[in-house]
């Protein structure tokens, strides 16, 4: 019902409040950095700033699990029903999350009711790539803030869900959209850009979180300039990479993609923002000799000044689509008895990197997927050694240039690994990685940058490798780089996963499972069918003394769209759109 | 037939809410001159149980038929109780989001506004105006119309890019009143207008405009509801002298989506 007045509405607001008992104290900095200790709430995407998806809450345990039940469902409603990617965030008894269309709802945690939902105008012309899909929000002070995918940074009252500020990250004309939950890092509000495939400039950008103003801009392609400002003016804060030209030829660096599109973690020991950048555009890696920095790569960025410290490149000078995304975890890790300050990444390109997040420097890296042809592997430097035969051929060389030679090339350009976050568990010291075994027929073709236009360059088809599987939920130990257990699943794994001090791991499958295991052993300890694939990242909470879980339930995101052979292993599954919630019965 | 249904709901469950308050209300209860069905629960929502009574000195100016039930012409006019006015609430009693807008007038400008609405069926449709005695004085029209017209998407939004591309720009004039000493400023203003009830376009409307003068006084200030026609025209009369001194006049509206738009008329 509509609320008109402002006496009226004010007294309503009393009312609600003093009904619900909901605390106001806000999300602060310091909320946000103790997120992984603090069970009673879920502050920031990935549950603590560094992404490891490990809660220290253990009442739902390896045995307790198989009595936990649902506790109520959350519908989206409406036709807007597919690709529900989200990550819920939890604070003083609501549940904030994100569904697709560029939509945010509050939920009653306790009870699944509607607090309030808002729902952004979009433009008929929006280019998402992959599917109309968000990944959640970002808490800060009492703004619920998200991405939009007409690139849009938009903030609402946490109460209401009124717009308290919107700005405009990108053009979306230009293919830019944002899907990427943003990320908060001491008052900032971090958020990268979507649009690899319409040969965007990617960017990494800092605004006030409180007022929404520009702080600083960097862009992830050499030779581009970054900007901050100061006292609100628009100072030049040095080119990336230095200067343009360096390892890009002519003009393609103007164009040049490494989309930050799934945005990345925060080091508080470093103070390191570790964000990825995606496929150097075109995919057509002939029209651009050199490394073409700084795609495919992660960047550790100064959250004070948006300076890039360092960069590791995972896939250099590439030509299948290995975007450099993926998330990259810190953790500690001890060897000879002194304490490494290290993180991991489970690339796109199906190689697992252990990094020095200190400095970049290349630890160990192993593949993570059974097989991997474009590589013969890694160096000492951690770059990969390239199987020239399993490049996508040049078209210019062909009798009518119009078609390069095609190649079978492993992993598909959906990757080993794509956005869908691993976990890290702090007790068996192991990742968990939701992989993939596809592969791909990849051809190039010539083309052009035309503004708002695809830039590919290339034409593929995926296809399964295995009858019996394409998803494989892996434990890799990054000490060895071993695979200490597996689970395989028929259709591919597309969901984020979830660790628990309760020996848990959690997974949700495009078959619809919410899937439990032990994380020690694979045993398979829980499943529960939610009605429509899960592609979301499940999260746990504690409240009135009882530990929650909650995951969307929405089949989408690219899978579907992108599919090739592997679409008839997805094809009958259903849309839904929902959230659902589960804790142990009381005893 | 499902509005129907939730609004037979509604009268029934406010029917015994202000059955329960008639009794405890000291003030004699005035039939509705249009005998509208939801008079009870409109008042209830947008006068609560504050003192009221019909008064013709508050006209609502409406075509006896709805043609275009996106684009219904309204005229306010509440010049009778000029300077004594806290606010003007209008609103029509059968469409599924009732109100349309809330008027805050400056005292020294003249209490007259017209903009176009949406209008879902005939309906009764209401102007309120609050004096500063606390005071409801209500004003009533008739309009008859085929309807659909908030369940209708927009023109601009449905599946042309033109809304997006021209969203607020805005165009105004204004023209001095034959009748007596005053002048009239029109403005329209580029957007769908969504109310949320057309299939999955979520509602997007201008919700707030201010007219300012030159020293940042308001002189005019609405609240805009979902039901404000596509491509808002709105008009609001001024006195003629506060126009010679004003020089500059500053338009400024906000959406709920967030976006700003201003223009200087």
């Amino acid at each position: 019902m509509k609320k008109f007045g402002g006496s009226f509405a004010v007294t309503a607001l009393v009312t609600a409040m003093s009904v619900s008992g909901i605390a106001q104290a806000g999300v602060t900095d310091k909320d946000i950095m103790q997120d992984q200790m603090t069970v009673e709430d879920v502050v920031s995407n990935g549950m603590g700033p560094r992404g490891q998806r490990y809660s220290p809450l253990d009442m739902i345990n390896a045995d307790t699990v198989q009595d936990m039940r649902p506790v109520w469902a959350f519908s989206f409603g409406g036709e807007k029903q597919r690709g529900q990617e989200s990550q819920p965030m939890v604070k003083d008894g609501v549940m904030y999350v994100t569904a697709s269309y560029s939509r945010v709802f509050a939920v009653d945690t306790k009870t699944g009711d509607e607090l309030w939902e808002y729902n952004a105008r979009l433009p008929d012309g929006i280019m998402p790539c992959c599917d109309v899909i968000n990944r959640g929000v970002a808490l800060y002070g009492d703004l619920v803030i998200f991405g939009t995918l007409d690139a849009k940074l938009v903030a609402l009252d946490a109460k209401t869900g009124k717009v308290k500020w919107k700005k405009k990250v990108a053009d979306y004309k230009e293919g830019y959209s944002i899907t990427a939950a943003p990320q908060v890092v001491n008052g900032k509000i971090i958020t990268g850009v979507s649009g690899g495939e319409f040969g965007i400039v990617g960017k990494v950008e800092a605004y006030d979180a409180t007022t929404g103003k520009i702080l600083w801009t960097r862009p992830t392609v050499e030779g581009h300039m970054g900007y901050i400002w100061k006292d609100g003016k628009k100072v030049e804060n040095g080119i990336s990479g230095g200067k343009a030209g360096q390892t890009w030829p002519g003009d393609l660096w103007k164009s040049g993609g490494a989309a930050t599109w799934l945005g990345g973690t925060y080091d508080p020991d470093t103070n390191s923002l570790f964000i990825g950048t995606g496929n150097p555009a075109p995919w057509n890696s002939h029209m651009r000799p050199g490394d073409n920095l700084f795609s495919s790569s992660r960047l550790a960025i100064d959250p004070d000044t948006g300076k890039i410290k360092w960069h590791f490149q995972t896939t250099p000078h590439d030509g299948w689509d290995y975007d450099g995304v993926n998330e990259l975890i810190s953790f500690d890790y001890k060897a000879d008895g002194k304490t490494v300050k290290a993180a991991a990444t489970a690339d796109r390109n199906g190689f697992m990197y252990v990094l020095n997040r200190t400095n970049g420097d290349y630890i160990r890296g192993f593949p993570f997927v059974d097989e991997i042809t474009w590589a013969k592997g890694l160096d000492k430097n951690g770059r990969p050694i390239y199987d020239e035969a399993f490049r996508p051929g040049n078209p210019t060389v062909t009798e009518d240039g119009k078609k390069g030679s095609s190649v079978r090339a492993v992993p598909a350009f959906l990757g080993g690994k794509n956005w869908m976050p691993m976990a890290y568990s702090q007790d068996t010291e192991l990742f968990y990685v939701p992989s993939n075994e596809w592969a791909m027929d990849i051809w190039n073709e010539p083309t052009a940058y035309k503004k708002g236009a695809a830039y590919l360059g290339a034409g593929f088809t995926i296809s399964p490798m295995n009858d019996s599987h394409i998803g494989v939920l892996k434990a890799m130990d990054p000490k060895t780089g071993k695979e200490v257990w597996r689970y395989q699943n028929y259709a591919p794994l597309w969901g984020g996963v979830l660790a628990t001090a309760g020996n848990l791991v959690f997974i949700g499958t495009p078959e619809g499972y919410l899937k439990g295991f032990d994380a020690k052993t694979g045993e398979l300890k829980y499943q529960f069918n939610t009605g429509s694939g899960i592609v979301g990242s499940p999260i746990t909470w504690k409240q009135d003394g009882e530990q929650f879980l909650s995951v969307l339930s929405g089949w989408g995101g690219a899978v579907p769209l992108w599919g090739g052979e592997v679409a008839k292993r997805v094809k009958h599954l259903n849309q839904g759109g929902s959230v659902w919630t589960f804790k142990l019965p009381k005893s | 037939m499902m509005i129907r249904l939730l609004l037979l709901t509604l009268l029934v469950t406010v029917s015994a809410v202000s059955a329960v308050s008639a009794v405890s209300a000291v003030q004699a209860v005035e039939s509705d001159p249009i005998q509208s069905p939801m008079w009870d629960y409109t008042r209830q929502q947008f006068i609560g149980s504050a003192p009221y009574h019909f008064d013709e000195r508050v006209k609502v100016l409406l075509p006896a038929f709805a043609e275009n039930p996106t684009q219904v012409p309204l005229q306010i006019d509440a010049t009778a109780l000029a300077g004594d006015i806290e606010r003007i609430v209008v609103w029509a009693d059968l469409n599924p989001i009732q109100h349309i807008f809330t008027y805050y007038p400056h005292p020294d400008v003249i209490p007259k506004v017209s903009l176009r609405f949406k209008v879902q069926q005939g309906t009764a449709v209401r102007a309120a105006v609050l004096t500063q005695s606390g005071v409801w004085h209500v004003g009533s029209a008739y309009l008859d119309a085929a309807g659909g017209g908030c369940t209708t998407p927009s023109t601009t939004g449905n599946g042309s890019p033109f809304w997006e591309s021209h969203l607020g720009e805005t165009q105004s004039r204004s023209f001095p009143l034959a009748s007596k000493g005053g002048v009239r400023f029109k403005f329209r203003v580029i957007h769908p207008m969504d109310t949320g009830l057309a299939d999955a376009i979520p509602e997007f409307y201008i919700q707030q405009v201010i007219l300012q003068n030159a020293k940042k006084e308001s002189l005019a200030r609405l609240e805009l509801s979902q039901p404000v026609a596509e491509n808002p025209v709105i008009s609001f009369d001024l006195r003629d002298d506060l126009n010679d001194q004003a020089g500059q006049y500053q338009l400024w509206m906000r959406d709920n989506n967030g976006n700003e738009f201003e223009k200087a008329l």
